[in-house]
């Protein structure tokens, strides 16, 4: 069990309102991640539904009860902190057991499930060593260990891999990965990392200023982003936009749309072709994989491509760029996405 | 397997102190449920406040009143109104630079005696742990060492202080024999005035020399080494280097630790009471010694009359411990 | 002499700068200055009366030598001299008694017969020893065993009263959110510079209204709630991260457990600081105790020494004795843990 259900929350700090009516269902069993700028909320609406702070108004429903009221202790839920909190005068075998402990669980079953973890987490080594002797990875498991042998409703993981070096954290999102699948437990997870949302995400929340502006799979997200925002924050690199005048030559016989004002277009998406939009090459970055091309076109407008493998251009050459019409995503005067007829 | 942790001293030792932890949390988890967290703020709070507030900020209050009322009497509802009779008894002087002219002869020969010892002792003292700390921050070995020497009187009771210093001062102590061994005269120490004068300071800066030549040294030694390498590539020699370099750096520390040297000069007490208890006459009688025995020890008893010395005093103090925080602001936005 | 070379050692060069010899000098100075009282103190605090009265006075402390003699056909203790008479070899006789001027002596070999002798003539024969009677008599007679209980209890319970207090209230100060707080923060920091001093003669006058005076809790309380320690141990628990504490949250930990098991732990290191700090304090207090205790079976071993030393003016063994008894917990807090108390008081201008 552990379905999650917020109503119409609200979180203000005085004057600032931090959270803006915010509602959410989470299924039982889904990794939910919040991604957003710094500063939107996210980590803010993780907080509420962990208990530790109390929203100014508005309901959190777990598993179908109201618990809004109920302490963060009561509430089932095990969270893992940025930092990973683990307490620092603790060997990893206590920092295990201290919560299980407080909850006076009898200890044939603390120590079976303290087990359990180890053994999934591979930290049976480290068990009598202290937070200060372990590496930032190994921290990060024994963080991930503490919240496991709690047996949790549901998981709150707070940017847990944002402390970690660029190798580790893809190797650690991976194991993330296969942790719920193992455990098929709820989860809900809060990063600005677009790349770690997308690849551990069954639904993406994209927050912004304290709202909710999308809720979607990854894939849709990228497909049919609902406004502006969404479609620039999701994918990198950044999505191109670009008036109707400057994409008239590949808009070809396709209908735009009544009321858009502004298309979309993402990087990978353009192509080099015979005829199109006519780009002057700003700067060229070869990425071996990849390259990605900086340019302007007529009207001034700065445009990004990238194209697989190797391409031969260097500054101040011109390229002819087409895109395929059905990659096209067109916004209206409210940047709201507009569907083609 | 990963229960098999041994069983440590440490684990031994600490299940009592575990256990009488758990102990407590079964009233502190009941007090919590009915309080909330609101409650436990209290329950942290409350000891302390009440013994604070009990035996710092009533008698502080206690104090004000003491000074405007009058009698021998304790008890605040036996004491009468009197106004500012005893600050008017107090600073009723015919020449302020004469003690003999004032009412209350005693407490301007303590005042003055006050600020004379404060000069002497705290001017002598700075210059002393600047040279010493300067000395230490040096090219020396067994630094920790050097440095306890200076400390180790700063850890020392005031009585007994005192007496080391009563029992090397006296008519036939190791002083006069150094003096004998160069033909000199003997001196009366501690009951000629000058002598004892000079005796309550030098006691004084030997008792607390080591806790400032501590604070210079750690500003000492948080100035950058880069600097003194940078300016012997600029040739700069050591005196100018000490003048443009060091001081200018120590400088911020400096200001305060020579507040601090005169807030606790001002209630120079205990130690130099002890040595000579206040005397010979009243050439070692402080504000403190005044206050105390007008309190407590004289047959003229009137706690109105000291409570009004004592907020003078008090007064003294706060000037100079705002100077003090207005100095540490200063020296932590530099 | 290792030891020697060792601090004498310069960090550069081999050839003696002016600025050297400027260093040692003054090192030499301040170590004996410094070091040089305490340990002139403690030599002769196992010196003989006769032997303090001495002038010039030797270094380390001598007792005389005796010898048993039979006297009557029973064994005597004597004391030993050298007598020196003109024409004659310096001996050693022992002195049987004295007479005047004439102290009637024998040789140890020959106890029958009696050799008078002018006491100008003989010197007593002396060896490095120690005369232990100083600390044994006082600690035996002077009650001296009472105050030394009287100040450890009061060391100890204020001590931990002071630790308990203060922690708890540095920690709702630094970890707690409510309304007031600031008002109380700056009522503590306005307090931390009004000496006792200032406050004794009302002090007093509630001390003596709460029925305390004669008491050694009329000593301790007003001690404990010392700004200082709240002061030191907030600004510590302030660098412990929030996220620890909503971890045991999380944990179930309550708040009681979280002050006990994650709070206290982690902030040992200040409350060593404090804790020696503390002892140091109390265990030197003096005018405190003095205006509140009158009974002398009530003195801390501070106000016993300094009654001690005004009763007995010219008994100089005994007072050196127990100044040095006095002084040897401070002293051994020091030894131990001088690394701690400097730290503390560079780090935090702790005194």
């Amino acid at each position: 069990m552990g379905r999650i259900r917020l109503e119409s929350l609200r979180k203000s700090y005085g004057q600032v309102e931090v959270l803006k009516d915010i509602n959410l269902e989470i299924e039982e069993g889904e990794l939910v991640v919040f991604v957003g700028p710094s500063g939107c909320g996210k980590s803010t609406l993780l907080r509420q539904i962990s208990g530790l702070d109390r929203p100014t108004s508005g309901n959190i429903f777990i598993n179908e009860n109201d618990a809004t009221n109920v302490s963060a202790a009561d509430r089932g839920l095990a969270m893992v902190f940025q930092s990973y909190a683990l307490y620092p005068h603790m060997t990893v075998r206590q920092n295990l057991a201290f919560g299980l402990q407080n909850a006076k669980m009898p200890k044939a079953e603390m120590d079976e499930r303290i087990s359990a973890a180890v053994e999934m987490l591979e930290i049976g080594p480290l068990l009598k060593r202290r937070p200060g002797q372990l590496s930032g990875g190994q921290r990060q498991r024994v963080a991930i260990g503490r919240a496991i042998v709690r047996d949790p409703t549901a998981f709150l993981l707070d940017e847990p891999l944002s402390n970690l070096d660029a190798e580790l954290r893809v190797s650690m999102r991976a194991e993330l990965s296969a942790l719920h699948a193992r455990l098929g437990a709820t989860m809900i997870y809060v990063t600005h990392d677009q790349v770690e949302a997308m690849t551990l995400a069954d639904r993406i929340v994209v927050l912004r200023a304290g709202k909710i502006e999308q809720v979607a799979p990854p894939i849709t997200l990228f497909e049919k982003p609902v406004n502006k925002f969404v479609a620039g924050f999701i994918g990198a690199p950044n999505m191109n936009f670009l008036t109707l005048d400057d994409v008239q030559p590949v808009l070809g016989n396709v209908g735009v749309p009544a009321g858009a004002t502004m298309t979309g277009i993402r990087p990978q998406h353009l192509s080099p072709a015979e005829t199109g939009l006519d780009m002057t090459v700003t700067l060229v970055e070869a990425l071996g994989t990849e390259t990605v091309i900086h340019g302007v076109l007529g009207s001034g407008a700065t445009i990004l491509v990238t194209v697989p493998g190797h391409v031969k251009t260097s500054k101040g050459e011109h390229m002819t760029l087409n895109v395929d019409p059905a990659h096209l995503h067109f916004f209206d005067a409210d940047e709201l996405r507009v569907e083609a007829a | 397997m990963i229960s098999n942790e041994k069983t440590t001293i440490g684990a031994v030792l600490s299940a009592p102190v575990r256990w009488l932890a758990e102990a407590i949390d079964i009233p502190m988890r009941w007090w919590q449920g009915i309080a909330g967290r609101p409650g436990m703020i209290s329950f942290f709070l409350i000891p302390n406040l009440l013994i604070f507030g009990m035996f710092v900020l009533v008698p502080l209050f206690i104090n004000i009143v003491y000074s405007v009322t009058g009698g021998t009497e304790l008890f605040l509802s036996d004491r009468s109104y009197v106004g500012g009779a005893h600050f008017n008894r107090l600073l009723e002087c015919e020449n302020h630079f004469n003690p003999n002219s004032c009412r209350e002869d005693l407490f301007w020969i303590a005042l003055w005696n006050t600020i004379k010892f404060v000069f002497t002792q705290v001017s002598v003292m700075i210059v002393f742990a600047v040279i010493t700390a300067l000395i230490l921050n040096g090219k020396i070995r067994a630094r920790a060492f050097w440095r306890a020497v200076f400390f180790f009187p700063v850890l020392l009771s005031p009585v007994v202080v005192g007496l080391i210093w009563q029992w090397m001062l006296q008519r036939q102590g190791v002083f006069n024999f150094i003096l004998f061994q160069f033909d000199a005269q003997a001196i009366n120490w501690l009951t000629e005035r000058t002598w004892a004068f000079g005796a309550a300071v030098g006691v004084s800066i030997w008792a607390h020399v080591g806790f400032y030549v501590l604070i210079l040294l750690a500003g000492l030694q948080a100035i950058p080494r880069d600097l003194y390498e940078a300016a012997e590539m600029d040739g700069t020699p050591p005196a100018r280097a000490f003048w443009r370099i060091t001081l200018p750096l120590l400088w911020p520390n400096l200001l305060v630790v020579i507040v601090l040297a005169l807030i606790r000069a001002v209630q120079v007490f205990d130690e130099v009471y002890v040595l000579t208890g206040g005397g010979p006459g009243t050439s070692n009688l402080y504000l403190t010694q005044y206050i105390y025995e007008v309190g407590f020890a004289s047959i003229l008893r009137n706690p109105g009359l000291a409570s009004a010395a004592s907020l003078i005093m008090a007064s003294i103090l706060v000037v100079l411990t705002l100077a003090q925080l207005g100095l540490t602001r200063w020296k932590d936005k530099k | 002499m290792k030891a020697i070379t060792f601090l004498t050692r310069r960090r550069g060069g081999d050839t003696w700068h002016w600025t050297d010899v400027v260093t040692f000098a003054w090192l030499g100075f301040g170590l004996i200055i410094m070091f040089g009282p305490a340990i002139w103190l403690v030599m002769s605090s196992f010196k003989s009366p006769a032997q303090l009265a001495e002038f010039p006075p030797t270094i380390l402390p001598y007792v005389s030598e005796t010898v048993e003699v039979p006297v009557k056909g029973t064994m005597k203790e004597l004391p030993l001299y050298t007598v020196t008479t003109e024409g004659e070899a310096p001996r050693e006789l022992a002195e049987v008694r004295r007479v005047g001027i004439i102290a009637n002596m024998v040789d140890p070999a020959d106890p029958e017969t009696v050799i008078k002798v002018n006491i100008n003539d003989r010197t007593p024969v002396r060896r490095v020893g120690l005369a232990l009677e100083n600390y044994a008599k006082p600690l035996r007679d002077f009650n001296f065993g009472l105050y030394l209980w009287n100040s450890v209890f009061v060391t100890g319970v204020a001590t931990i009263i002071t630790l308990i207090t203060n922690s708890m209230a540095a920690f709702a100060l630094s970890k707690y959110d409510f309304r007031g707080r600031n008002a109380v923060l700056l009522l503590i920091v306005a307090t931390l510079m009004i000496p006792i001093s200032v406050n004794i003669v009302p002090l007093y006058s509630v001390v003596s209204s709460l029925g305390l005076l004669n008491s050694l809790w009329g000593v301790i309380l007003p001690t404990v709630a010392t700004p200082t320690g709240v002061f030191l141990l907030r600004q510590y628990m302030l660098t412990i991260p929030d996220e620890l504490l909503e971890a045991a949250r999380m944990d179930k930990a309550s708040e009681w457990q979280i002050y006990w098991r994650i709070i206290l732990p982690l902030t040992a290191p200040a409350l060593a600081v404090l804790a020696i700090f503390s002892v140091v304090w109390r265990w030197n207090d003096f005018l405190w105790p003095l205006i509140v205790l009158s009974r002398k079976e009530l003195f801390t071993l501070q106000v016993g020494l300094n009654t001690f030393a005004g009763e007995l003016n010219v008994q100089w063994h005994f007072i050196l004795a127990m100044t040095v008894a006095t002084m040897i917990p401070v002293v051994l807090v020091f030894v131990f843990l001088q690394r701690y108390i400097t730290a503390g008081i560079a780090g935090t201008g702790l005194k």
